[in-house]
């Protein structure tokens, strides 16, 4: 019968890929601010770093049932998913706060924005930044990273994942916002992020063949079947060939080139496979660790358009 | 209905009804109020299913006010078939109907209306009642596949036959085709339960059947071949010395004669037509005689072979009298009909049929068994000893075969009109183009049924029949048994259904009958029937709410204070009975209806063996298709193959294949099983789609998948002694259903 | 107070799916909605030589149980008698505990938006009865009771028998419980 709502869809998928962008931005945003210096990254991307993370609880709130009673996933204090939401919530307010320190007082027609010489607050919401960023990023991966029913998202492979995907996409985010709206000191991000970028995308591609070969001689027969359906079976196209041929193969190249155009063509196809990623881990787990018999039991059940079961609606 | 249902709620009364859905009739608690059926529940005081109620019994309400249910009596405006129907007065129906009827009568004769029934789920002595005092002699139902023949060769053989078990002193039980893990739940709760305690179970069945799954020893024979079997394990049981010695010496008659027909029919003889092999054989010969006392259930599978069924079921009958499983403690009892309460048979009016009518019964002239020939001379016998008759609605019939041929060919003469309760003889009859043809043709149809099926689509009038909570029950096995079981109904029928009980009287008042249904209602016949038990209850419903069963005193040996109704008084395992009929006093080997050995060409042509025929969970027949609470479980037709075979044959878990036999070609889902010999197939009964068009021609895919389309009610297919024909044991192929005959992915 | 666990005898288990029926209609579910569904493992091995087994399925009402923990909005609840329910009104359809749930035990409500599952039909047993599934199983192959009454029938099978959970190693503690015949250890 009908799987679609036996586990989450694509919207959860795009959440994913929106708050791990965000959340990194933020992070990297942050690290930049207080290891490197001021003005390095663009306006645009400090912004755009809170804005993804709501753009991807908007996408969350869609993905609910009941998305009106959202407010209630922040009841749980065990729970993984409220965690998740205080922290995105801090994540957004904080980031929109030291985004605020690259407004040009000019476009308000004052010559001061009153808090923007704060020191100790520009530098105390850099360090929040960094903290609540990095959960940000990592955490759909120790949410996935958790389930212990689910053999491709089960144990801490997961984590480094997403958690690499989240820096690569927040990164090149950050070298996009980059030609939006240049920073303050140029060239910031614009010179190193392509190198940086290209690198996360290698290691992230070892860690890739790593997490699937480590899964394929896994522990136990569903945890190879799952990493199967990545290396010959029906994600295996969309894998190959979005996200490790045009997500990653391809911008690496890119990134190596000269031109900022090249690379920024790049950064943008590692935002396709980023997004793309995504939907394909939540999809790989839709798996369970099947029960005995349960899968055969499921395949002859009906899908759901079929004429017997909707011959007799009233 | 949802779990909020209060029913502790002032006004809620509780009925003790009955499951409607199958012959177990299981009890059902149904919480009333306002004339509403607010919830059900197994009863737990039942005995048969102490709480238990299978996928069936849990949807009564959805099956009670289902939007496709016929609630009113529909007269065809249209072309016959066209779907066209207006809306008329119950009485008006039966006035027509009636009218034409008599009309029918004066010009052709009362014998050109028959009637066909189907499983035991109405009140079958009204029907046949209307039938008597009307002067019609064909009545038949699907009785010949369902253990009437084999109830007329035990009675020929011992007197009576015997369907009670005394399970909980057996040591071994045979389950000969039979699958209660599918089919009959209250029983298969039993058998598991005994099993437990020590009770060998025996299965015979082609399939590896949720039954035979928790058997102690599985013969999967070749289909057909159960006779072969049977004359092996005489032979084993005789020449190796198992046979109970006093028994057969103080009570059976032909013991001699039967060891020298049998000597040949050694399990080396067997093995090679069984597909068993000789160890295979003598192991279940050994666990039968060597754990006394041991049972044969009673099942329909070996009616369904056609051309070796009654010789098989002559045969089966000997194993029980040879190893004294007969009446004793803990083995198959002979209780007779009851002494005590009116029977079926003695509400039928049998006396009222015009001797002259009776030689006029379609296929009485070949098949003697179970018509008026052979239920004359049985009855006979059994009055002496019994005092009374089995039940003749059942144990003779008009061979529906020939009824449907008779209305195409006007041979032996013209059937006019066809009235049909119960049944979608498109379905549930054999070789279903001939069905189909038959009518199509037949010049006046009236079917009573719940829903508008294939057969009801064709049909001039269809009338709308009360079931499950909505009718009393009595359950007393085909009303051969001596105990009776009694429900109550839950509800009045809704909308305007009537119980078929009440169909038949109306009409036979509106035919001239007026004088002879005293019994205004169900409940009133009912009472008439149970009052001589002389319990204190004013009404029907009275004796349920307060005593609901009859079980007489269980009297073992029997026979040793009256004998057996037989002409000899004993067991005649050379049967005086038969031979008077004109058949073999001995049960001779005849292979099976179609079969390899000899037919080898037929063979090349049709290599696959096929089965059908076989319940599967949860439809009943050809019933609940249209139930999506049950119909999601099994919602489309499957059938089972081994995986070498589909290997062979490049078919794959569920392909669509075509299952093709000489009468035509169906299709259904390949299940690769290794539950089933590379050999064999076999297919799921009963399929058609009601949710699909229900005009002529495609009445519901009526042809697409129905497992009766494969089968076989030739002639020379059928059992001499009774008729029954070939559902079992065919030859068949199996090919994969090409993408082009594919239609919206069926 | 109790602590109610099932047994599941798949010695007794036929296959018939009347307690998926049973479950459906009662509760009233959703034609596409199963809490119980019975799976069939087999036939094994090689014609004739074969076995097969009936594997009945719920709400396993783990002890450590996963969806209770996954909840975020505490929809999820379990009870001090051991019953894992959800409380409608405070689901959001998040499916975190479908998610986290190792059995497949949850589903979403289309209509409603919130995820439903088997909960021993807890207002029976408030109410003295047993489960739909438990009464309309004519096999008594699913057994009920209360593990903490040491003269209850599910705890002599669970204490006494070859009873096994299913997916044992994941440390969820299921109170349902499985007794396999001598030929499988573990399906």
């Amino acid at each position: 019968m009908s799987t679609k709502h036996e586990g989450w869809g694509w919207m959860l998928a795009v959440d994913f890929f929106f708050a791990g962008m965000g959340g990194a931005m933020l992070l990297i945003a942050g690290i930049i601010e207080l290891f490197v210096g001021e003005g390095r990254t663009s306006l645009v991307g400090n912004l755009l770093g809170p804005v993804f993370m709501c753009v991807g609880c908007a996408f969350l709130v869609f993905e609910l049932g009941r998305p009106f009673q959202s407010w209630r996933v922040f009841m749980n204090p065990k729970a993984i998913l409220t965690a998740g939401a205080w922290t995105m919530s801090i994540a957004i307010v904080v980031g929109l706060a030291y985004a605020s320190f690259g407004l040009d007082p000019a476009w308000f027609g004052v010559e001061k924005l009153f808090w923007q010489d704060k020191y100790l607050v520009r530098k105390l919401l850099a360090v929040i930044c960094v903290l609540t960023g990095l959960v940000v990023a990592a955490y759909p991966g120790v949410l996935l990273a958790r389930h212990k029913g689910r053999p491709f998202w089960v144990g801490p492979g997961m984590i480094t994942l997403f958690l690499l995907s989240s820096l690569v996409t927040g990164v090149s985010a950050h070298f996009l916002s980059g030609f939006a709206f240049p920073p303050a000191v140029v060239p910031g991000v614009l010179a190193n992020f392509p190198l940086l970028a290209g690198a996360l995308l290698f290691f992230q591609l070892v860690v890739w063949f790593g997490y699937l070969w480590v899964k394929r001689t896994g522990a136990t027969a569903a945890e190879a079947d799952s990493a199967q359906r990545w290396i010959a079976g029906d994600l295996s196209g969309s894998f190959k060939f979005v996200f490790l041929f045009l997500g990653t193969l391809v911008p690496m190249v890119l990134f190596l080139q000269a031109s900022p155009a090249l690379q920024g063509v790049g950064a943008l196809f590692v935002l396709l496979g980023g997004v793309v990623m995504r939907c394909l881990v939540v999809r790989a787990g839709h798996d369970r660790t099947w029960l005995p018999g349960e899968q055969k039991y499921r395949g002859r059940l009906p899908l759901g358009d079929e004429a017997f079961l909707k011959a007799w609606n009233k | 209905m949802s779990k909020n249902v209060d029913l502790e709620q002032e006004g809620v009364e509780v009925r003790k009804s009955a499951c409607y859905f199958c012959h177990q009739n299981c009890g059902v608690l149904a919480y009333v109020k306002d004339g509403k059926v607010l919830a059900i529940e197994g009863d737990p005081d039942f005995p048969t299913n102490q709480g238990g109620l299978c996928c069936r019994g849990n949807i009564a309400l959805q099956h009670l006010d289902h939007p496709e249910r016929v609630n009113y009596p529909l007269k065809r405006v249209g072309k016959r078939g066209e779907g066209k129907w207006e809306q008329i007065p119950w009485d008006q129906a039966i006035q027509e109907i009636a009218a034409r009827l008599n009309g029918i009568k004066d010009e052709f004769g009362a014998e050109a209306v028959a009637t066909a029934g189907g499983t035991q789920r109405t009140d079958d002595w009204a029907r046949r009642r209307f039938m008597n005092l009307f002067g019609s002699p064909n009545g038949f139902h699907n009785s010949h596949l369902c253990w009437i023949p084999t109830f007329m060769v035990e009675t020929a053989i011992y007197g009576w036959c015997p369907f009670e078990l005394d399970m909980g002193n057996s040591r071994c039980l045979i389950l000969w085709g039979q699958n209660p893990g599918a089919a009959g739940m209250p029983e298969m709760h039993h058998i598991t339960e005994f099993q437990s305690k020590g009770m060998k179970v025996i299965v015979i069945d082609p399939r590896f059947s949720e039954t035979a799954a928790k058997a102690d020893l599985w013969l999967p024979l070749r289909p057909g071949s159960d006779l072969a079997l049977a004359l092996a394990w005489i032979n084993v049981i005789i020449f190796e010395g198992l046979y109970d010695q006093e028994f057969v010496a103080n009570c059976c008659e032909g013991f001699g004669e039967l060891a020298d027909h049998v000597e040949q029919f050694t399990p080396e003889w067997a093995s090679p037509l069984t597909w068993l092999t000789p160890e295979q054989i003598r192991a279940g010969a050994y666990m039968y005689a060597m754990n006394k006392p041991g049972n044969i259930q009673w099942g329909t599978s070996v009616d369904q072979i056609g051309k070796p069924a009654g010789s098989a079921m002559h045969a089966r009958a000997i194993l029980r009298a040879i190893t004294g499983n007969l009446d004793a403690p803990g083995s198959d009892l002979l209780t007779g009909p009851s002494p005590d309460f009116i029977t079926d048979e003695e509400m039928e009016a049998n006396d009222r049929l015009p001797e002259s009518q009776k030689p006029k019964q379609i296929g009485a002239d070949r098949f003697k068994l179970v018509t008026w020939p052979g239920y004359s001379r049985i009855a006979e016998e059994t009055k002496k000893v019994w005092g009374k008759a089995p039940t003749a609605e059942w144990m003779c019939e008009a061979h529906p075969p020939s009824v449907f041929r008779a209305i195409l060919t006007e041979r032996p003469y013209k059937v006019k009109a066809l009235l049909v309760s119960a049944t979608n003889p498109i379905n549930s009859y054999g070789e279903t183009k001939l069905v189909l043809d038959a009518l199509r043709a037949v010049d006046f149809m009236v079917t009573c049924d719940y829903w508008m099926t294939p057969t009801a689509a064709l049909s001039d009038y269809v009338l709308p029949i009360a079931g499950a909570l909505e009718r009393p029950t009595i359950t007393s096995s085909y009303g051969c048994s001596d105990f009776l079981l009694a429900s109550q109904r839950a509800i009045q029928p809704m909308y305007e259904r009537r119980n078929d009980y009440n169909f038949w009287r109306d009409l036979g008042m509106a035919t001239g009958q007026k004088e002879e249904w005293p019994w205004e209602t169900v409940e009133d016949a009912y009472y008439h029937r149970i009052a001589p038990l002389g319990y204190d209850a004013g009404t029907y419903d009275e004796f349920v709410e307060l005593y609901r069963f009859h079980f007489p005193e269980r009297e073992y040996f029997k026979y040793q204070r009256q004998g057996f109704a037989t002409p000899s008084g004993k067991v005649e395992l050379y049967s005086s009975v038969l031979k008077d009929l004109g058949y073999p006093p001995l049960p001779p080997y005849i292979g099976p209806s179609e079969n390899e050995v000899d037919d080898p060409e037929l063979a090349k042509d049709f290599p696959l063996v096929l089965t059908t025929g076989g319940g599967f969970m949860p439809y009943h027949h050809s019933e609940h298709f249209q139930i999506k609470e049950v119909r999601f479980l099994r919602h489309e037709p499957y059938m089972d193959i081994n995986p070498t075979t589909a290997a062979e044959l490049s078919i794959e878990d569920g392909d669509w294949v075509w299952i093709e036999t000489k009468r035509g070609r169906i299709k259904q889902k390949a299940n690769l099983t290794q539950g089933i010999h590379p050999r064999v197939v076999y297919t799921q009964r009963g399929w058609w789609y009601p949710e699909r068009d229900m005009r002529d021609p495609e009445l519901g895919g009526c042809l697409e998948s129905n497992t009766n389309v494969l089968t076989s009610t030739a002639d020379e297919h059928c059992d001499p002694y009774s008729g029954a024909w070939a559902n079992r044991g065919l030859l068949c192929r199996v090919y994969k259903v090409d993408a082009s005959n594919l239609k919206g992915g069926k | 107070m109790a602590r109610y666990a099932m047994v599941l005898d798949t010695r007794r288990c036929i296959g018939c799916h009347s307690c998926t029926v049973a479950c459906k209609v009662h509760n009233g579910l959703p034609v596409d909605m199963i809490y119980n569904p019975v799976t069939t493992v087999g036939p094994t091995g090689v014609y004739p030589n074969l076995h097969q087994v009936h594997i009945p399925l719920l709400c396993m009402h783990c002890a450590n149980a996963p969806c209770v923990d996954a909840c975020p909005t505490c929809a999820s609840q379990k009870r001090d008698d051991g019953v894992v329910f959800v409380e409608d009104k405070m689901c959001v359809g998040c499916l975190s505990c479908v998610m986290a749930c190792p059995y497949g035990a949850r589903t979403l409500n289309d209509e409603t938006g919130a995820v439903q599952k088997c909960d021993f039909c807890k207002e029976r047993l408030d109410a003295g009865k047993k489960p739909h599934c438990v009464n309309t199983c004519h096999q008594k192959a699913r057994i009920f009771g209360d593990l903490d009454d040491e003269t209850s029938e599910v705890y002599k099978l669970v204490n006494s028998e070859n009873a096994a959970r299913l997916l044992g190693e994941l440390n969820t503690e299921p109170y349902t419980f499985y007794i396999y015949g001598l030929e499988v250890k573990n399906p």
